[in-house]
């Protein structure tokens, strides 16, 4: 099934990268549009991956069962890898649109906001030792943590500035012609199914990395080996 | 920069971040079942 969903993914993202090439340009923006078909997948990945962290957090405190706190930890690395390309695409997309790599723009702030926050719940993840203690405090960090997910969606309609407001997701319909539309959302589907091969990959890597904590050393056979209390015939 | 160099230069961050991220999960589990097994 692995495999499967792996085979599935790379071949999506092909045909994503051809569709998103291949659709006519924007009427406004030509060339440069094709920008969107990575930076929204990123960053509707980012939402994706921080929304499993909260729910592996929350499957942790309610069974405290750690395959839960695998799938939080495992999804917070893989958000944090599309959060930080939807940051850089949407930079070099604003540079020729825009004519800055970076502006004080609430949607662009409360991203990177967002990206360094969960860096921090990596960065406690392996401060903390002991899986059990290691566990519990990363799912009360990616519960809280959690909370600036809409406020980041929302910002673009709560504070108006230079990032364009939704064009999907919004009350009436989407603002943007068929081809496009249907380009997008093959990506959409393609960065998805990249983002569960990754998940899958980075949990085999967690329970991998529990396993090594949990091995007993061979060198500490050794060294217990080496403790062992003086013959008496030494003595005599 | 052409529009097209912009868009060749995001294709090429992302593809190539990607890329690059699905190696390191499988060099580090490698290493790490490989460390277990040594244990």
């Amino acid at each position: 099934m692995k495999r499967t969903i792996e085979v599935a993914a790379v071949g999506s993202v092909l045909i994503a990268c051809v569709a998103g090439l291949a659709v006519p340009p924007d009427s406004v923006q030509g060339d440069l549009q094709r920008i969107m078909y990575v930076h929204v997948p990123s960053a509707w990945l980012a939402y994706l991956a921080f929304g499993i962290t909260l729910v592996g957090s929350i499957g942790y405190l309610v069974t405290d069962k750690l395959r839960w706190d695998r799938l939080a930890g495992s999804s917070a690395e893989v958000g944090v890898v599309f959060t930080g390309l939807a940051l850089a695409t949407g930079s070099i997309w604003g540079k020729p649109v825009w004519g800055v790599w970076w502006t004080w723009d609430a949607r662009l702030v409360l991203t990177a906001a967002m990206f360094f926050v969960y860096l921090a719940y990596l960065a406690l993840r392996r401060s903390v030792d002991g899986a059990e203690r290691r566990a519990q405090r990363s799912a009360i960090f990616g519960i809280v943590a959690a909370l600036q997910i809409p406020v980041v969606h929302f910002s673009v309609i709560w504070w108006r500035g230079l990032h364009q407001p939704p064009t999907i997701l919004r009350p009436d319909n989407p603002q943007i012609d068929p081809p496009l539309l249907f380009a997008l959302l093959l990506a959409v589907f393609a960065f998805t199914l990249v983002y569960v091969a990754l998940l899958n990959r980075r949990i085999d890597l967690a329970v991998a990395e529990d396993l090594l904590t949990d091995a007993p050393r061979a060198d500490e056979h050794v060294a217990g080996a080496a403790v062992t209390a003086p013959q008496l015939g030494d003595w005599r | 920069m052409t529009d097209w160099g912009w868009v060749a230069f995001a294709y090429t961050l992302v593809y190539g971040t990607l890329i690059g991220y699905v190696t390191s999960l499988v060099m580090r589990t490698r290493r790490a079942n490989g460390e277990a097994t040594r244990r």
